[in-house]
């Protein structure tokens, strides 16, 4: 394995797990953590006792653990940029030549870059809803880029593999559909969690419980869009594992895992708007979804492969 | 294969364990500890009416110091709290307090024409007035705000006060990241006080 696809991988993973912290400094609410960006009140470790605060930081704002929260994320996130780099460096030395893998990890250094501004935007405009948004939009997209690098990667130094797939053409529409369906699905997730601190703002002590059905129509299409997600994941996973000759051991265990996490998706939801907004299955949730995305890249890169030994 | 699976399902369970432990130690975290009780005092309101300690017991107060021809940070303390006014219009347990820092330009005609221009419509904001004296005392001692150049020299603190009469926090006024933590402190004040 060469050391391009190592550093493809180990970023998608720390990219995955980035992803996590970021929706886990979310609900836990700690995004205003640290109240400066990019030290944490005004030191490059947090404080531990408030007289180590510098002047111009409210000390309203101190509470070390929401602090510590807010900042593993950026210290993880520092690292992720490091690892996205060296796998910049070691793509200019393997495949500065191959197109579908050097835009792929270009864009998404570029994209890295500009996360970290984000974040930096984030504390400025104290959590503004639409950022928060873009810098989960923009993760996923990372995250997507790096697989398809290293998937590409993979098949070029095993030239062989998805030789004796058979699967049937003219999907890529079908993926193009899903893909797109899920990243909406996901923004529509995160707006129904901005609606429910919006209707928080205005109804401070309401139980959770009652909180989802102060909200608008998004839920319903969130949950209509989850159904045509359902349909055509169910509908690929039919095509290629049903439909194809001896699809290759990528292509089933990631369709059938899709389908496997859209009925934990399911039930994680109904329980979101049946029971209660638990913060941890709200992040669950989310992770799953951009698990499903990364899936869905997986298998449109294994079935655009074999397509080209049909052609 | 198996074994690869089992090991990324204990990872997944395991940061699932992480993340709630994570989360109960952060909501657990917003301690507002007792720093003082307010001491006795009576001024009177923009009504004419007393308002005095016993005003704060059995509800949470938020209480800040202004006067109505401030060109600067009053207005956006005003702002403020005019939103958490409204937000909190159903939360019967809440009320606010302003007490002006001018009472030679601010008297009880002047402060309920300034309620009536922020929208003040019932009896959850007093706007406080006494004398210049009195004022400074409770600000200086009662508050440990600095007082001596008033009004220009007032406090831009927002002060949480409990429902027996405690000071339990301050935020700066004109702060929005500071007033997103104050919102969440009195809403646990006030879920305290009704469980």
């Amino acid at each position: 394995m060469s050391l391009f696809r190592t550093f493809a991988y180990l970023s998608t993973g720390m990219t995955y797990l980035l992803i996590f912290i970021g929706g886990l400094v979310r609900v836990s609410g700690a995004g205003m953590g640290c109240p400066d960006w990019p030290k944490c009140f005004g030191r490059w470790i947090p404080p531990t006792r408030i007289e180590q605060l510098p002047d111009y930081i409210d000390p309203a704002k101190f509470n070390i653990v929401l602090a510590w929260i807010e900042y593993s994320n950026r210290l993880f996130g520092a690292l992720v940029g490091v690892s996205i780099t060296l796998t910049l460096v070691f793509m200019f030395k393997y495949y500065s030549d191959v197109d579908r893998i050097k835009y792929p990890i270009l864009l998404a250094f570029l994209l890295t870059l500009f996360e970290g501004w984000l974040g930096a935007v984030l504390v400025k405009t104290v959590l503004n809803p639409i950022t928060i948004t873009l810098h989960l939009f923009f993760a996923l997209i990372i995250v997507m880029l790096l697989l398809y690098a290293s998937q590409e990667a993979y098949y070029l130094e095993n030239p062989k593999s998805e030789e004796n797939s058979k699967y049937p053409q003219k999907l890529g529409i079908v993926f193009l559909f899903l893909a797109v369906a899920l990243l909406v699905e996901v923004l529509l997730g995160t707006e129904i969690r901005g609606g429910l601190e919006m209707i928080r703002k205005d109804n401070p002590v309401i139980d959770s419980k009652f909180l989802l059905k102060m909200l608008g129509p998004f839920k319903y299409i969130h949950t209509f869009l989850g159904l045509v997600i359902t349909g055509l994941s169910s509908y690929l996973w039919y095509q290629l594992v049903r439909k194809s000759e001896s699809p290759s051991w990528v292509v089933v265990q990631s369709s059938s895992a899709i389908l496997l996490f859209i009925l934990v998706q399911i039930f994680s939801g109904e329980i979101l708007v049946f029971l209660k907004v638990i913060p941890v299955i709200q992040l669950f949730h989310l992770w799953i979804a951009s698990w499903i995305l990364g899936l869905v890249s997986i298998q449109y890169s294994a079935w655009k492969k074999s397509q080209l030994f049909n052609e | 294969m198996n074994r690869y699976i089992i090991l990324i399902f204990s990872f997944v369970v395991l940061l699932g364990i992480g993340a709630s432990w994570v989360i109960n130690k952060a909501n657990s975290s917003h301690d507002i500890p007792i720093i003082k009780p307010v001491p006795d005092f009576s001024f009177k309101n923009q009504f004419g009416s007393t308002f005095n300690e016993t005003n704060l017991k059995n509800k949470i107060t938020v209480l800040d110091f202004i006067f109505t021809t401030c060109p600067g940070p009053c207005p956006i303390m005003t702002y403020n709290m005019v939103d958490l006014y409204h937000d909190f219009d159903s939360v019967s347990e809440v009320q606010f307090v302003s007490i002006t820092v001018d009472p030679e330009m601010d008297t009880k005609e002047i402060l309920k024409e300034y309620a009536d221009l922020n929208g003040v419509d019932d009896q959850r904001w007093h706007f406080l007035y006494s004398d210049i004296d009195s004022i400074k005392k409770l600000k200086k001692e009662g508050f440990m705000l600095y007082a001596d150049k008033l009004p220009q020299g007032h406090a831009i603190k927002f002060i949480l006060i409990d429902h027996n009469g405690n000071i339990r926090k301050y935020f700066d006024g004109t702060d929005e990241a500071s007033m997103k933590i104050l919102r969440k402190d009195l809403t646990k004040l006030v879920k305290e006080i009704r469980s």
